[in-house]
């Protein structure tokens, strides 16, 4: 399989990467930043796209995370860090994995189903682990048009019934809603780090740290006006409103004659979801493949399936836990993520330009 | 390896011994000259009357030498080849060519005499359209290969003959335009088909097994058409073809699968028009793939996916129905498929009694007998008829119908979600000969989406598919 | 080592075949612990009244008519279920009628007139907890009790409750004869700085005769409700604050209400001009809640119009029918209705103590010092002026 094209990168950064922020992150949002969301919402985004524009020019060299690592500071430092990028992705996956369940069981059943009704998902995760990081972006460019179309029907319909006002006054959560907005909102961007696990399977072209950040920040806009709408239309009442793409859309008029058109947008949007929610478990099975065994395919599968049997385990053990388990990644751990997310690519980049220097 | 001796009844012998077949028949006679002939053919599939006024009467008055080449020149036959293996002269024999051998001269003539049974060129049973050429392939590849040079009036045709099949040593031909072909796919489609060591090759459809890069896989990774005038344009656009002897099914390489999506009318008709049915095509078959799964999952797992309305009929309707939905939906499935196939394979006569069957026994009657509900029939009678919106896919699509609605049935909706997740990334990572299939789309090749299911008018596409990778690009000069 | 990898070759389709077989197993089990359709029970509308030892709640549930080919014609039942909470009246339900009730296609959630005089969260508490309610439905109140008004035959519909959403349709709100409101509406309202929030105020009239069942606004319907088969209107508005049902709006002060929302597009309202009654038809409308905190909080209510005469109630000549251009003393004569109209809605609203025209949320919106200050009392500071203009169409 080729290379991930750019054009391909950039289709991901500006339609797929946003899906991952519209389900329990709005919520989130509305609780500690209320009606001021959207500047918590933005400072995470601008932060992720300053990232990916260094981390994309470590692109250039056409090395993956790990040679990059090794050729700087030897292949024991090399397995390490791949190991610590691995752990972590293995952990970013957990929210979406969370939120992705709960959503399923919300919005696909009219009754709650038994916690196994998500497992085929594993399924799909596994085989998607099993098969090169590279292959993704041929399915990205199907998937960003649909997410493209499933996120634009969805504006569509909410438009109208959006009270912007209900965003005023600015700034009236003052700077601690701010902080926490943003601090426990990290959990869901994790983009960056995403970016690192790609560095070596792009086609590197001219311009392509800008483009992704640039990308990247379309996307973000994207999330901003959903955020917009969010509130518009549930105002107080957001911080109750879970699986946020799954409800704006059903108060348009058209769904009391039609039934829930709405439905076609959600699930569309729903299946670029389960490939954004499988691509922390493939990064993580890459990290450790290229590290330990870029050769060895068997090692590579079995890897695929451990790491999907293990978090369809875990998830299994947290299926009455989840307030506990996402207050606790979200909210008590959140700093975890801008070390891996911020701190790590940033040195690595350190590492990188001085080397570009040296050759 | 054995030779001929030069002596006829030794020969013969040999012969014979080759191939001991009874309609393996000989025809000795002398020449004026005193020279002894024997012909061996094989009855019924030579042309004895052609045998008998180009090869025996000339004989009859020759008075020269006793030498090949000589007879060869007085014969003035225009197949005709001199060999000198055993193994081979029984070959020839075998396929109908006859041998003619001469008393004291150790090469034989192999004549290409060979009775052809052909049908007359008529219009296809499928790839029909309203506008445009009749013409279809037929079961000889002879005839197949002059309808397509009939087309191609170029140099850059090639056809090369491959024999495929230990025994039945079919004749294949490949064809493509040099120069415009990718080199590299015509050599690795010969190299494919050579390799080939099975005993008898009975239909074309056989080589899409041994070419396909994935032969296990769900999806069709070789392009089918009966049509020369498609066969032709597929050419045209640097695909290389494949002609089979025994089969009007032409193959061709690379495949995309938006190729079953275009039509040959869709170039015989305004570009509007075309859109229009390229569309109508997609949206039958995702709703034939996919209405039966949504039905299930409805009914089992998600309501709201009906208004109510419709929903309130449904229920009234399975009221008192003993399966359950999804059973219900299975059985009705499978009674489709079943009458599919007995109405294929069922003698004409027949026929009819069976369509009387199928839609008044097996419809009517279930539904009034409150085995199955309407609504049911309904879905798969919709889902049946948007399934042949795309005949060459109808292998692929009915399985994964099947497969989406056992997913349904068992996982609900979003199990029709995964498993469509499944099938994309399946479908974006399958190449036909280093071309991947899902393109234009995956990945986008923005030049080619002007064919895709916009299909922009003739003068804009003067380009040929990117994607195949042709060498020369341009198809249509603007002045 | 050669065996193991054969193995490994091997096991994909092994996984394939037991993946296969595991969804064939699960289609024909077809049991994840969930209910289909044969097992459920459609509930169309819920209605939720207090008694003494907690709730009763009378579901409407829409029973197919089996083997009906003919669509439109709905069937249905009204089960009801007495308990301390609603999911007690719910369970109650099911274990009567042994079908799961469920609510993703609860249109209607009327609450009856006793009910809406106390906080009415907790009666909504347990559908806005509910995943898998839909919190598009329409939320209204009804003279009497709720179970009874489901129960009740309606003249026009199958259903009481398709009879009564048949009122709320997008086109009855554009003749600014009822205000509907969802249950996302409604709890935005409940939970935001104003605190208020508004429902139509359902009454049952008996078809024949056109008697009223229950008198004037606020009257108790309950006594006086028909026998026999019953129409229904909602040309009255139920306010609240707080959750707490505070006054009800009579017909004109809604249709007032309606205007100052803007949403009125084909309707027509009478004027008395001169002794004569004229009627205007409305083809635009606009209307604003002007508020500002600058000095002491001051509000403007306006409303303009665009009309044109629909009818009057003398002879006329065919020049003036066909101009239909009302008269300047006409338009004078509307706009002098509409600000009469406003202002008791006003001072309606006042009074029962509802900042139904969300002073308090724009106060909180525009000006958050000025409402920390005075937010609490805005209503009874702010100074309310009235507008209203009326056009012709030339």
């Amino acid at each position: 399989m080729n290379k991930i094209k750019s054009r391909q990168l950039y289709l991901y950064f500006l339609a797929i990467a946003p899906v991952g922020k519209l389900v329990l992150m709005p919520t989130q949002l509305a609780v500690y930043a209320g009606n001021d969301l959207l500047f918590p919402a933005a400072a995470n985004i601008v932060l992720q796209s300053a990232v990916i524009f260094f981390v994309m020019l470590l692109a250039r060299r056409n090395k993956s995370l790990y040679a990059l690592v090794e050729a700087r500071l030897g292949s024991i430092a090399g397995k390490l860090v791949c190991t610590l990028f691995s752990l972590f992705f293995l952990y970013a996956a957990l929210l979406p994995l969370l939120e992705q369940k709960l959503m399923v069981q919300s919005v696909f059943y009219d009754t709650l189903p038994s916690t196994i009704a998500f497992a085929p998902f594993f399924l799909l995760s596994a085989y998607l682990c099993a098969k090169p990081l590279s292959s993704l972006g041929r399915a990205w460019d199907v998937l960003a048009p649909l997410s493209i179309a499933g996120f634009s029907g969805i504006v569509l319909l909410s438009a109208g019934g959006a009270d912007f006002g209900a965003l005023k006054p600015v700034f009236g959560q003052g700077g601690w809603g701010f902080l926490r907005g943003s601090a426990y909102t990290m959990s869901w961007f994790f983009d960056s780090a995403l970016a690192l696990s790609f560095l070596g399977k792009v086609e590197y072209k001219a311009g392509m740290a800008w483009k992704s950040a640039l990308c990247y920040l379309a996307g973000g806009a994207a999330v901003l006006l959903f955020l917009a709408l969010f509130y518009g239309t549930f105002a107080e009442v957001s911080v109750r409103q879970l699986f946020a793409f799954t409800k704006t859309a059903k108060y348009f008029s058209g769904v009391a004659v039609l039934g829930r058109v709405d439905y076609l947008f959600i699930f569309a949007l729903a299946l670029v979801m389960a490939f954004y929610c499988a691509l922390p478990m493939q990064a993580s099975v890459d990290c450790v493949r290229e590290a330990f065994a870029p050769k060895n395919r068997i090692l590579h599968n079995v890897l695929a399936i451990l790491v999907n049997a293990g978090l369809l385990l875990g998830l299994w053990l947290l299926n009455f836990d989840f307030l506990s388990t996402s207050t606790a990644i979200a909210k008590t751990l959140f700093w975890i993520f801008p070390v891996f997310t911020v701190l790590l690519p940033l040195i690595l980049l350190a590492f990188g330009r001085d080397r570009v220097q040296v050759s | 390896m054995k030779y001929l001796t030069g002596n006829s009844a030794q020969d013969v012998a040999a012969l014979k011994k080759l191939c001991p077949a009874q309609d393996v028949l000989t025809f000795p006679f002398a020449a004026e000259g005193g020279i002894a002939f024997v012909a061996l053919y094989a009855d019924a599939v030579t042309d004895k009357e052609l045998l008998g006024s180009l090869v025996v009467r000339p004989l009859l008055h020759y008075t020269g030498e006793a030498d090949a080449q000589e007879i060869g020149k007085r014969l003035a036959f225009p197949e005709c080849k001199r060999e000198r293996a055993l193994n081979a002269l029984a070959a020839e024999l075998l396929s109908g060519n006859p041998v003619l051998l001469a008393e004291g001269v150790r090469e034989g003539l192999v004549l290409g005499a060979k009775k052809v049974f052909v049908r007359a060129v008529a219009e296809p049973p499928t790839d029909v359209a309203i506008k445009g050429p009749r013409e279809g392939f037929i079961e000889d590849v002879k005839v197949n290969t002059a309808l397509v040079r009939k087309r191609f009036k170029t140099e850059e045709l090639r056809i090369e003959m491959v024999e495929v099949g230990r025994r039945s040593k079919t004749s294949v031909a490949l064809c493509y335009l040099a120069g415009t072909a990718k080199e590299e796919v015509a050599r690795e489609v010969k190299a494919r088909l050579s390799a080939i060591d099975i005993d008898a090759l009975p239909d074309s459809s056989y080589l899409t097994h041994f070419l396909a890069e994935r032969p296990r896989s769900l999806l069709k990774q070789v392009g089918t058409t009966e049509k020369p005038d498609i066969f032709c344009a597929k050419l045209a656009e640097g695909r290389v073809g494949i002609l089979a002897d025994g089969s009007p099914i032409a193959l061709t390489v690379p495949y995309l699968i938006i190729e079953d999506f275009q039509s040959s009318e869709d170039y015989f008709v305004p570009s509007y028009r075309a859109t229009f049915t390229r569309i109508l095509r997609l949206v039958a078959l995702i709703v034939a793939i996919y209405l039966p799964a949504f039905y299930i999952a409805a009914q089992l797992f998600k309501l709201q996916l009906l208004p109510i309305k419709l929903l309130l009929t449904i229920a009234g309707s399975i009221r008192g129905i003993p399966l359950s939905p999804s059973l219900e939906m299975l059985v009705v499935l499978v009674t489709l498929e079943i009458l599919n196939e007995a109405s294929i394979r069922m003698p004409k006569y027949v026929g009819m009694a069976l369509s009387v069957v199928g839609a008044l026994v097996l419809g009517e009657t279930a539904v009034s007998a409150g085995f199955v509900s309407t609504p049911a029939i309904i879905i798969i009678a919709f889902s049946g008829i948007g399934l042949y919106a795309v005949p060459n896919l109808i292998e692929q699509t009915s399985v994964i119908r099947l497969a989406m609605l056992l997913v349904a049935g068992s996982v609900g909706t979003y199990g029709i979600i995964l498993a469509t997740a499944f099938l994309l990334f399946y479908l974006v990572t399958a190449e036909s000969f280093s071309s991947p299939i899902a393109a234009p789309f995956s990945p986008l090749v923005r030049s080619d989406l002007k064919d895709a299911f916009f299909k922009y008018d003739l003068r804009s596409l003067d380009c040929r598919p990117r994607a195949i990778g042709s060498k020369n690009k341009r198809r249509l000069r603007h002045e | 080592m050669y065996k193991f990898r054969k193995f490994l070759r091997a096991l994909p389709a092994k996984l394939f075949l037991l993946l296969a077989l595991i969804i064939l197993f699960s289609f024909f089990a077809n049991d994840f612990a969930l209910v289909d359709i044969q097992k459920t029970a459609i509930i169309l509308a819920a209605g939720v009244d207090r008694t003494e030892g907690g709730f009763r709640v009378t579901a409407q549930i829409a029973v197919p008519k089996s083997g009906d080919r003919t669509a439109g014609g709905t069937s249905g039942v009204e089960i009801a279920g007495e308990g301390e909470s609603v999911a007690a009246c719910f369970a109650q339900i099911y274990s009567k009628t042994g079908w799961v009730p469920k609510l993703v296609f609860c249109n209607l959630l009327l609450l009856g007139e006793e009910t809406g005089k106390e906080d009415v969260l907790p009666c909504l508490d347990y559908f806005l907890r509910n995943e898998y309610m839909p919190d598009s439905c329409l939320v209204a109140v009804c003279a009497g009790e709720a179970g009874e008004f489901l129960s009740s035959k309606s003249a026009i519909d199958d259903l009481s409750s398709g009879a009564a959403q048949s009122l709320f349709s997008d086109a009855a709100e554009k003749s600014g004869r009822v205000m509907k409101c969802s249950l996302k509406e409604f709890t935005v309202g409940y939970f935001g700085a104003s605190g208020s929030s508004y429902t139509p105020f359902l009454r049952r009239i008996a078809a024949e005769g056109e008697r009223n069942a229950g008198g004037g606004s606020g009257g108790s319907g309950g006594s006086g409700a028909p026998q026999g088969d019953s129409v229904y209107s909602a040309a009255e508005t139920a306010i609240f604050q707080k959750g707490r049902m505070v006054a009800v709006l009579p017909p004109e002060e809604t249709f007032a209400f309606a205007l100052l929302k803007g949403r009125v597009f084909a309707s027509a309202f009478d004027v008395e001009e001169a002794g004569e009654t004229v009627s205007l038809s409305i083809l635009k409308n606009s209307g604003k809640v002007a508020f500002t905190a600058k000095g002491a909080p001051q509000a403007e209510l306006s409303v303009t119009l665009n009309v044109r005469l629909a009818g009057r109630d003398t002879p006329a000549t065919v020049g003036e029918i066909a101009r239909s251009i009302p008269s300047p003393a006409v338009l004078a004569a509307a706009e002098d209705l509409l600000q009469a109209r406003l202002t008791a809605l006003w001072e309606r609203c006042k009074s029962a103590g509802c900042d139904l025209l969300h002073f308090a949320r724009t106060l909180q919106r525009n000006a958050p010092k000025q409402y920390a200050q005075y937010g609490k009392q805005v209503l009874s500071l702010t100074r309310v002026s009235v507008k209203a203009r009326v056009h012709a169409v030339k």
